[in-house]
């Protein structure tokens, strides 16, 4: 096994264990809650396999619907969000980008970066929260769960990468 | 033929997202029927044990509330026995039968003590997860009650692990009585408040008053009777306008719940019933 895989493998865990024993807890105002682990897709550079990265996040959200009691809820969203990830990133690359560019802010600008994570993350979230709610369906608390998790997430996101090197 | 594969080959990533899809809403669907998968629930064992870390760390910083909360629930039944065998005792004269009566039905019901390792109450479908299973003689439809009052059904069994469908559940119904008045309802919450829930299908003639307590009926063999469920705080109409919907403020606090005893045995209300009816066929012979 390579060592990016090894490293992918590490990161897969690491977030998943960060939303389900800490960050599923957090529910401000009854209905913001972190989504962290679409970070794990957002950042697959260019160039990445698409059907590997589509069933990284298959099994992502199928982990996470596992622990947190949705099955398909967060497996259906996490693919497609990698599904679109390789044609939104096209959209943000600089001019003669390299073949295999990462994903992040130094790379890409903060500016590119932003806009591409907050859509990203504003695609999970919207379809996330329709298909949780869905035999309940209620079209302004669909919007508020969904808006205000993407805000918290998209924080989160953009605080992690200010970090990331 | 190599148009066909080189066809295939360019839209691969189509094809895999069309199956990861399908795959996904055949979970999301499959899971609402009752008897879904256990396997892709925190039911499994990798799951379970994570949740079991957490808990256990967890349950060592609310020791002392626990104690409290222990120490509290004693004295109320304490004071409650004493009262209950007063009132037996005005009634009957002998000590003997007050003792035997007060023994006869609650004595053998099994219990088995377990712990929750995962819960959630900000969903509409919450769910909770105990560190018991099949292995320990758990199964599907067992009651699940806890030291203040009633929990939830068992929902799903794996080995070592069930999951269990609480009271903050919309897909929950448990039937339930007034205590004292007899007048049963079943028990739906609206997915809101986890600290309330509603009891439905009260009839009109019913009379109670506010701040009466509600406990389990017994007319399953699911829940022995007289389990505390909650207090009524507010009276409200049906939809339909023909009973009463009445708000219930639930005696449990889901939010820092942590042991729990699941109802193993389901023959009370066959005894209970072989109980009643021999007392009537006595109370006719006398």
């Amino acid at each position: 096994m390579s060592i990016d895989k090894l490293r992918l493998l590490l990161l897969f865990v690491v977030f998943v264990l960060v939303q389900v024993l800490l960050l599923d807890r957090i529910h401000l105002f009854h209905c913001a809650t972190p989504l962290l682990y679409v970070y794990f897709v957002v950042m697959f550079h260019r160039g990445y396999p698409r059907w590997a990265s589509m069933l990284w996040g298959f099994v992502m959200g199928l982990t996470i619907d596992m622990f947190a009691n949705t099955p398909g809820v967060a497996s259906a969203s996490m693919t497609l969000v990698a599904f679109i990830q390789p044609s939104l990133l096209e959209l943000f690359l600089p001019r003669d980008a390299e073949e295999n560019i990462k994903s992040s802010a130094k790379t890409l600008g903060t500016w590119n970066f932003s806009v591409l994570a907050a859509l990203l993350v504003l695609t999970y979230c919207l379809i996330f929260f329709a298909l949780e709610t869905f035999s309940f369906f209620n079209g302004l608390y669909w919007l508020q769960c969904a808006g205000a998790s993407a805000l918290l997430t998209f924080g989160l996101i953009m605080a992690l990468e200010s970090l990331r090197r | 033929m190599q148009n066909l594969i080189a066809f295939l080959t360019k839209n691969f990533h189509w094809f895999v997202f069309l199956l990861l899809e399908l795959i996904s809403v055949v979970l999301l669907f499959r899971y609402n029927s009752y008897q879904g998968s256990v396997w892709i629930s925190s039911a499994n064992a990798i799951a379970g044990k994570v949740y079991e870390w957490q808990s256990s760390v967890e349950q060592f910083f609310h020791l002392t509330d626990r104690a409290w909360q222990l120490e509290h629930r004693n004295m109320e039944l304490e004071q409650r026995l004493w009262r209950a065998r007063q009132q037996l005792l005005e009634l009957q004269q002998d000590t003997a039968v007050v003792d035997s009566a007060l023994h006869s039905v609650f004595d053998n019901i099994q219990m088995l003590s377990a712990k929750v390792v995962s819960n959630s109450l900000n969903r509409h479908d919450n769910l909770l997860t105990i560190d018991r299973g099949s292995n320990d003689g758990v199964q599907p439809d067992m009651g699940v009650v806890c030291g203040m009052g009633l929990v939830g059904v068992v929902y799903m069994v794996s080995d070592h692990y069930s999951i269990v469908l609480p009271v903050l559940n919309s897909h929950s119904r448990i039937s339930c009585a007034i205590r004292g008045s007899g007048y049963f309802g079943y028990l739906m919450w609206d997915g809101k408040d986890p600290t309330e829930a509603y009891m439905e299908d009260v009839p009109r003639h019913a009379q109670f008053d506010k701040g009466a307590w509600v406990e389990t009926s017994g007319y399953s063999s699911i829940f022995p009777p007289g389990i505390t469920v909650g207090q009524i705080t507010d009276i409200g109409n049906s939809i339909d306008g023909l009973s009463y919907r009445l708000k219930i403020k639930l005696s449990v606090d889901f939010g820092c719940l942590r042991d729990v005893s699941v109802v193993t045995d389901r023959s009370f209300s066959e005894r209970l019933q072989l109980m009643m009816a021999a007392r009537d066929s006595m109370a006719l012979a006398n």
